[in-house]
């Protein structure tokens, strides 16, 4: 049960060190390889973007979820959690039909602007950011709503007795309580947005391929399967780095809770 | 005092207006894709100038498309069968057993959630590739188990942490063989975890595309592959739809889902 669980990564592995017999090649060309470096770099750049876009816009929103009585938390929850269980085919598809050249967004500019503007922002790295926070923005914004929940709102009430104002009390108070909140969801979304694959094939252009693209490129176009291996030997590597960083501060984050 | 409740309410209002764009961004964009799906029938249009089923009965005449999703449908359901036969006995052996590796057993069963799909894609394609297993709907199958096993081992899980041992005990003594007390006892306890594993496994694999794309070809192609391909190559007002009927489905099964586990969580 479990073999037929690890067993293909082990094949992966086994395939990028020994195409015939062993050697390190695969991973000798991948390095010196300016396409893999370039996408590489595209991954990074893309997944930073993404998750602190996510962060920076999820924040308002798991507080105002925060603040609401539970009987309508629940119904704004429902508004989070409904993008979950749709198709990420259907997202970026919808998202096309919105912010694409002929979408919704620049039929709009175009009929108050007469014709002027039309914002490019599917099929290159705008579209894949786009993509890419619709997706994360629910892993998020549930994040931080479970460090904000888990606040003792006393200590808010004690603060604005004091005369803190709220800025003040959301630097000091609000915000230093919810980092272990912050962190989890960051790193669960740089983690999923670290080995997408269908938002950068979909929504991004040609100069957007990330690693999983890269995985698909070698193993399809070029057949190249040692080269594909290696490519995802890598982002097995960091992903796995990522997950035990996380589970890092889940552990933390919940000893600090009790204590 | 006065002023400082004011800007108290500024704030709030500032929060509750990024809020609501932010509640506008995740949905609109799902939703915009129902009228658009009866919309006329050569271009993605809205709002859509006339109303019409057009778009559905291109689907539904075009072999391409209604043989892919009745090959989901068969896959999914499969796919959650196979999934309950292997996980259901599994978690039980985990939750009864006193192995000293139980928590690492556990551990590991979880990785599948956390590693990169297109890594295991990519592991299946270079496997089936050696055993012919490419293109193929037992592969796919086969690769599909390995996805929704863990989570339906979680749900079986949590389910048998409640269920009643005593009762166990009690058929056992009482000259009940094993498979007995297994099919008799326990099944029973367990109908609404193994209903939300089922149902959680039956979506996974009707909405699964990554793996299903590197192990399919023309033969076995899903849904998802084929709306995959068409997003990518010709963006046809039919994926409206698709995604309809699709979203649709999702939004049927999560229902039950949930509903589910409002009444496990009812009875704990």
């Amino acid at each position: 049960m479990l073999a037929i669980l690890v067993y293909p990564l082990i094949l992966t592995v086994w395939t990028s060190v020994h195409p015939g017999h062993f050697t390190l090649q695969a991973y000798q060309e991948l390095i010196s390889s300016t396409l893999f470096l370039k996408v590489l770099r595209n991954t990074f750049e893309i997944s930073i973007s993404g998750t602190l876009v996510s962060l920076i816009v999820g924040y308002p929103v798991a507080m105002h979820l925060a603040a609401q009585p539970p009987s309508r938390r629940t119904a704004y929850l429902i508004m989070v959690m409904l993008p979950f269980w749709t198709s990420i085919l259907v997202k970026s598809f919808a998202l096309v039909a919105v912010f694409g050249n002929q979408g919704l967004v620049n039929q709009f500019l175009g009929l108050i602007s007469g014709g002027q503007i039309n914002l490019p922002m599917m099929f290159n790295r705008v579209g894949v950011i786009l993509g890419m926070i619709n997706f994360l923005l629910p892993f998020m914004i549930l994040s931080i709503l479970g460090s904000l929940l888990a606040q003792d709102r006393t200590l808010i009430v004690a603060a604005a007795t004091m005369g803190a104002k709220p800025l003040r009390i959301f630097w000091k108070i609000t915000l230093p309580l919810s980092l272990p909140g912050v962190m989890a969801g960051v790193l669960i979304d740089f983690t999923l947005s670290i080995g997408m694959y269908i938002t950068p094939a979909l929504l991004g252009g040609r100069q957007d391929m990330m690693v999983a693209n890269l995985v698909d490129f070698y193993t399809r176009q070029t057949l190249d399967w040692p080269a594909a291996s290696a490519t995802s030997v890598v982002l097995l590597a960091i992903s796995g780095m990522l997950v035990a960083m996380l589970g890092k501060v889940r552990s933390s984050g919940l000893t600090g809770a009790a204590a | 005092m006065n002023a400082l409740s004011g800007s108290a309410r500024l704030n709030a209002r500032l929060i509750a207006m990024a809020a609501w764009a932010c509640y506008v961004f995740l949905l609109l964009p799902s939703l915009i894709v129902i009228p658009i799906s009866f919309g006329n029938s050569r271009q993605i249009e809205f709002p859509p100038r006339e109303f019409s089923i057009a778009l559905y009965r291109q689907f539904f005449s075009d072999q391409a498309w209604w043989g892919s999703m009745v090959q989901s449908l068969f896959v999914a359901t499969t796919t959650t069968v196979l999934t309950l036969v292997l996980a259901v006995p599994a978690a039980y052996a985990l939750v009864r057993s006193h192995l000293p590796a139980n928590r690492l057993l556990r551990g590991l069963f979880m990785t599948p959630m956390l590693v990169p799909v297109i890594v295991l894609g990519l592991g299946l394609y270079l496997q089936f590739s050696s055993w012919s297993l490419l293109d193929t709907t037992s592969g796919l199958i086969f690769s599909h188990i390995m996805l929704t096993t863990p989570f339906v081992m979680v749900a079986v899980t949590s389910g048998l942490q409640h269920a009643d041992r005593s009762l166990e005990t009690v058929a056992s003594i009482m000259g009940a063989s094993r498979p007995v007390i297994f099919l008799r006892v326990l099944l029973p306890q367990l109908k609404t975890s193994i209903a939300v594993g089922a149902l959680f496994a039956f979506l996974m694999s009707l909405d699964e595309v990554v793996v299903a794309y590197f192990v399919t070809g023309t033969r076995s192609m899903t849904l998802p592959v084929k709306m995959f391909s068409s997003i990518r190559w010709e963006l046809t007002p039919v994926l409206a739809a698709v995604s309809t009927l699709l979203s649709l489905l999702s939004l049927l099964i999560a229902v039950g889902i949930i509903t589910l586990q409002r009444k496990t969580e009812a009875l704990s």
